[in-house]
């Protein structure tokens, strides 16, 4: 088809970013840090309101102390709460930065806080009005569920949160299809939204103080608005926009396929090579689910390709795709790219199908940037891509080297990586592929000196 | 990123820092509650009954009256009080009205309702320092006991 015509010539040639192509934005630190600063001082003033909210005499009488536990740990809860899905929005100034995996794993590592906060937040409040009022815990459970203004269904939000809580535990998450914990994972935003009453209604810093109520719901409209902003407008705009199609599947290795997508201005589409989109094939089984793949060359207007290896049901559906099929897309997202280059030049490793982001990154390397390519598989067949990726390599005066075998013969460690490149010390990593094989490049680098900043790596989680 | 630990710590204690300035200067004016300002106004708006201007310089002689203040709304809830002078002393107050919008409110009111009572007796006024931890109950007393010796003319 069109497509290997288009792509044959360029990467025998190598050409250099088709004129054709926008250069795409460039990640900005500086606002990644802004962000930093300012999510740090959302925590500080919500910090300081619960604390100002209280007077010491308050504090001292029956059940002060832990009404204030409450509300402090209320509070930062629902800030925490408000940064995780803030983390999720993919702004696309500070997604540039931290890339799509980097949201992820803050937004990951957050995660158990503000769920455990809000928990105590209801336990703390609870005890502490009970101790005011000098009943019993259970009494005062029943009366603040059905007297207290809007607590009931922020009662239900916490349930929602804690029970999402629990899925999300790595024993049982694991056990989850992906998809299905994804959808349960969605109704994290109801829990949110139902919460959201009972705190201008009843918050000590909330009553009688019209400017924290303005600020604060400002804050979550806002962080509202970005979501369906970056989550759901800009999707769907791209996808109205570019209109692609499916015009071909293409077998490149066992279990690997090429899909090959036609569509319009694709030249207007701001790529960098080492990104991914999420991609929702619509056919009747695939709309619901959107999946992360590479974009395995830059686009060549009107084709763009990605390339998926059969791991789990959807990849290997994709493989049964019939041209003609109509494609959403979400992104692009990932820091994987040119931009996060430290050093001079590059060192590029990639095990299986994580060769899709480096022949995509090779693209957009210069002529002269003699990159050092090392690619991992058991068998000669799992070099997907081999043939492409020499090629760029070639043309831009740089080596590859194939390690093909068991991962004992093919052992990369501290004698036999500087064998291979013996000029790392002025080379940033780049390493893509399945977790384990990511990990154990990355504590290599480690042990070799190589800063961590020049270490860039994509885990293929499945 | 690098130093990410460092950027948010510098954002929270600029946070922190930021909102306790703010609330101190925002707080920093009359530790002594009740109104501001007394308009003589609002004293002529009053309906208050019979309230003669002689008996105001008297001590605690002549009859006794009583005015309703304004019903208050605060923050959890709405109060009005309710004050009776026997010429310029105050001699008797109560909450005859009392409506919060939950009950933890209405227990806490009803706990720091008694000590601003004997506040004012004591202070024969609404110049009261007020129950601490329950600051907005406090004030919305003050100002409903203000509203009512405003009605009755009694400075």
């Amino acid at each position: 088809m069109g497509y290997e015509s288009v792509v044959a010539p360029r990467s025998r040639q190598g050409r250099k970013r088709q004129q054709a192509l926008p250069e795409p934005r460039r990640p900005r630190p500086a606002l990644a840090r802004a962000g930093l600063v300012a999510a740090g001082a959302g925590l500080g003033a919500v910090t300081a309101l619960a604390i100002t909210a209280e007077t010491g005499a308050e504090f001292r009488a029956a059940g002060g102390a832990a009404t204030f536990l409450g509300s402090l740990t209320g509070l930062v809860g629902t800030y925490l709460a408000l940064l995780m899905v803030l983390l999720v929005s993919r702004i696309p100034a500070i997604e540039r930065v931290l890339g799509q995996d980097g949201l992820l794993r803050w937004h990951r590592r957050l995660a158990p806080w503000p769920i455990s906060l809000l928990l105590a937040h209801a336990l703390f409040i609870t005890v502490g009005y009970a101790q005011a009022a000098r009943v019993g815990l259970w009494h005062q459970v029943g009366v603040m569920l059905s007297s207290y203004p809007d607590v009931l269904i922020a009662t239900v939000g916490l349930g929602i949160m804690a029970a999402i809580g629990v899925l999300s535990l790595r024993a049982i998450r694991r056990r989850l299809r992906r998809e299905t914990w994804w959808l349960i994972h969605l109704y994290m935003y109801l829990a949110l939204a139902l919460s959201f009453a009972h705190v201008l209604a009843l918050g000590p810093s909330f009553v009688g103080h019209p400017l924290t109520r303005i600020v604060w719901s400002v804050a979550w409209a806002g962080t509202a608005g970005l979501v369906l902003c970056y989550r759901f407008g800009l999707p769907v705009v791209r996808s109205m926009r570019h209109r692609l199609v499916v015009a071909e599947v293409r077998q490149e290795g066992p279990g690997v396929v090429s899909v090959i997508c036609t569509g319009r201005n694709l030249d207007k589409l701001p790529i960098t090579g080492g990104q991914f989109f999420f991609w929702r094939f619509l056919t009747r089984s695939m709309w619901w689910q959107a999946h992360p793949y590479t974009v395995s060359a830059l686009p060549q207007p009107p084709y763009l390709r990605l390339t998926v290896k059969a791991v789990g049901d959807h990849s290997a559906a994709v493989a049964r795709l019939r041209p003609g099929t109509r494609v959403a897309v979400e992104g692009p997202y990932g820091a994987f790219t040119k931009f996060a280059q430290q050093r001079p030049q590059a060192l590029l490793v990639a095990a299986g199908i994580g060769v899709t982001a480096l022949r995509s990154l090779l693209e957009d390397l210069p002529r002269n940037a003699a990159p050092v390519v090392l690619l991992r598989g058991t068998r000669p067949e799992d070099l997907v891509l081999r043939k492409e990726v020499a090629d760029l390599v070639r043309y831009r005066r740089g080596r590859v080297h194939e390690l093909v075998g068991t991962r004992e013969q093919m052992l990369l460690d501290e004698r036999s990586l500087p064998r291979l490149v013996p000029d790392l010390h002025r080379r940033d990593i780049y390493v893509c592929g399945p977790e384990g094989f990511v990990t154990s490049i990355v504590d290599l680098a480690a042990r070799l000196g190589v800063p961590a900043e020049a270490v860039h790596h994509e885990a293929y989680a499945l | 990123m690098r130093r990410a630990g460092w950027y948010l710590v510098t954002g929270a204690v600029a946070g922190f820092a930021g909102v306790l300035g703010f609330h101190v200067g925002g707080t920093a004016a009359p530790a002594v509650l009740g109104p501001p300002t007394r308009t003589p106004a609002a004293s002529a708006a009053g309906s208050a009954p019979a309230a003669t201007p002689s008996a105001r310089a008297g001590g605690a002689t002549g009859s006794a009256r009583t005015a309703a203040g304004s019903v208050v709304q605060y923050g959890y809830g709405q109060l009005s009080v309710t004050v009776t002078v026997r010429g310029s002393q105050i001699v008797a107050v109560s909450v005859p009205v009392l409506h919060t919008i939950d009950q933890y409110s209405q227990q806490l009111a009803e706990q720091v309702i008694p000590m601003l009572r004997s506040e004012v007796l004591a202070a024969h006024g609404a110049q009261i320092h007020g129950v601490s931890g329950a600051t907005y109950t406090s004030e919305a007393y003050a100002r409903s006991i203000q509203s009512a010796l405003d009605k009755l003319h009694v400075r």
